[in-house]
């Protein structure tokens, strides 16, 4: 009797807890409508700085309705994509090359990690002379933003492999080849997972980065003209369409890439419900 | 040419399988140089299973190492077959006493793996992986990951994963080690039984007296360091054999016997480990 009145009242606390969770996530959200529908209402802002929720929502309606905006997200898109792929797999390269050999680790590794700390944008001038003012400077940028991450996270990810797996390799007389394919990478599939969530989002800031300095196309393109005609209603759903994209895209990788192992699961910063 | 072939196989039966012929190998560390192993021979023919037993720090892994291809530069040489050996081969399979099986493989899986990365076909390298976890007792486990199995029974995966490459001779590095004393004994027993069964050559690294008396046809005891073989004893004890023998008399003189060559060397080990702690 008293183990199940210990069980019932778990379980009121667990339900209690989570309906509070909800509650508060739903005020939270209202307070930010509500303090930004002051906030425009109140002129303390030159006038249009912050318009209404509604102008914004009838700016979302006309973006939807403009093909120009779907020729704008499909650029966005692709350049993201091509980025993030480009860089993610040349940074498991690197970062393979970087941990297997001791020697080059320690001549290039440090070298990475200073380029790492910069912001690549300072690079934009250089690429945008060897790509051009189109996609593939945008692209490479992107590349460029996402590599690092990956590359030193596979690099600090081999030193980690648990030596016994390589030595099983290498008295099977294994080629390099077959230790990458069939132990490096199976083992690194959690420092992989973290550079590939890490990476997404720096390749997303990279290509819209280089789309606002200089372009003459694409979302951060289209959300700079908003905001050179100030139409910041319109530039405002822009900025809330590529939040999404790069909420959407973190959240695709984190359900596509799972750890290898009994639970499958799924690489997530929250823990699996 | 048929009598060529003949003669091969004559030959095959009475040269040793694996020849170890004045094997040394020494390290230079900053304190100058040690010799890990010290002329070392020994024939080990076709089925025999042999135990080195030593101290810690007598050179057994290093010469187990030697063996196994995962130390190529040493003095002296290591015939398989009559073929020298310096560095891996799958022809030598080898058992660790770490964890080695692989976490991200199902159990089938872990023990497909050479036959894998050797290019055999799926429904070949499964049903032949399936053979062997029949043979190390884990019927049924198949599609389990290592971390949902006892240490005794990731460590049979690891014996069934070395296995599966036929190797002409199976190194074992303290394989049990890691296990307490009950599963290594049934372990064990499952050792001199798939032994047996599959005539495999196999040498064991152990500094466990009565689990080499149990297994092994010889015991090779080696002297704290330079290690050298200080002793072989041959266990004439009849097959098939089990853990139960252990209360027998004679098993227990084959224990002392050994133990009373080995404490000696033993205890060198330890004065000198005691001595090397008081320096610090």
């Amino acid at each position: 009797m008293v183990a199940v009145g210990q069980m019932n009242e778990a379980r009121r606390a667990r339900r209690l807890r989570v309906s509070s969770v909800t509650t508060y996530r739903v005020v939270a959200l209202v307070l930010v409508f509500a303090s930004w529908e002051i906030a425009g209402a109140s002129g303390l802002f030159f006038r249009g700085v912050i318009p209404s929720t509604v102008l914004i929502a009838q700016a979302f309606v006309r973006l939807f309705g403009d093909p120009a905006f779907y020729t704008h997200f499909a650029i966005t898109l692709f350049e993201i994509v091509v980025g993030f792929v480009i860089g993610s797999s040349i940074g498991v390269i690197v970062g393979l090359a970087l941990g297997i050999n001791r020697f080059t680790g320690e001549v290039f590794e440090p070298m990475l990690h200073y380029l790492a700390s910069t912001p690549k944008v300072v690079f934009l001038p250089i690429l945008l002379i060897l790509f051009g003012i189109g996609v593939g400077s945008k692209i490479s940028l992107g590349a460029m933003s996402c590599f690092f991450p990956m590359a030193l996270s596979v690099a600090a990810g081999v030193r980690t492999i648990n030596p016994m797996f390589l030595r099983v390799g290498q008295s099977l007389n294994l080629s390099l080849g077959n230790r990458i394919r069939k132990i490096y990478i199976p083992a690194l599939t959690p420092p992989i997972a973290t550079g590939l969530r890490l990476g997404f989002g720096i390749a997303t800031v990279g290509c819209l980065m280089s789309e606002i300095k200089l372009s003459n196309h694409g979302l951060g393109y289209a959300a700079m003209q908003s905001y050179n005609r100030f139409d910041i209603p319109t530039m405002l759903a822009l900025l809330l369409v590529i939040f999404t994209l790069a909420g959407l895209g973190n959240y695709l990788i984190g359900r596509l890439v799972r750890l290898p192992g009994p639970t499958n699961r799924r690489v997530t910063a929250l823990p699996p419900r | 040419m048929s009598d060529m072939t003949a003669l091969d196989n004559t030959a095959a039966d009475t040269l040793p399988t694996l020849r170890i012929d004045r094997v040394t190998k020494s390290f230079h560390t900053a304190k100058g140089k040690i010799t890990a192993v010290d002329d070392v021979s020994l024939d080990i023919r076709q089925g025999e299973f042999i135990s080195i037993i030593g101290p810690s720090g007598c050179g057994k892994s290093t010469l187990m190492n030697m063996v196994g291809g995962l130390i190529a530069d040493f003095d002296g040489q290591i015939l398989l077959d009559g073929k020298a050996v310096r560095g891996c081969q799958p022809s030598i399979g080898m058992v660790f006493q770490e964890e080695s099986t692989f976490p991200w493989r199902t159990a089938i899986e872990n023990v497909a793996f050479p036959l894998e990365a050797a290019g055999m076909e799926r429904d070949r390298r499964v049903a032949r992986a399936r053979e062997l976890l029949d043979l190390v007792g884990l019927t049924g486990f198949e599609n389990h990951y290592p971390s949902e199995l006892s240490g005794g029974m990731r460590q049979r995966i690891a014996i069934a994963r070395t296995l599966a490459f036929e190797p002409k001779v199976l190194l074992m590095d303290e394989p049990f080690a890691a296990l307490d004393e009950q599963t290594r004994l049934l372990l064990g027993d499952k050792v001199v039984q798939i032994q047996q069964q599959l005539r495999q050559t196999t040498l064991l690294i152990t500094h466990n007296i009565s689990e080499a008396v149990h297994l092994s046809d010889r015991v090779l005891i080696m002297t704290f360091r330079p290690g050298r073989i200080k002793r072989v004893v041959e266990i004439n004890l009849p097959r098939p054999r089990s853990s139960e023998m252990m209360g027998s008399e004679k098993f227990a003189k084959f224990v002392a016997e050994i133990w009373h060559d080995l404490r000696e060397e033993a205890s060198k080990g330890l004065r000198e480990s005691e001595a090397a702690a008081a320096a610090r």
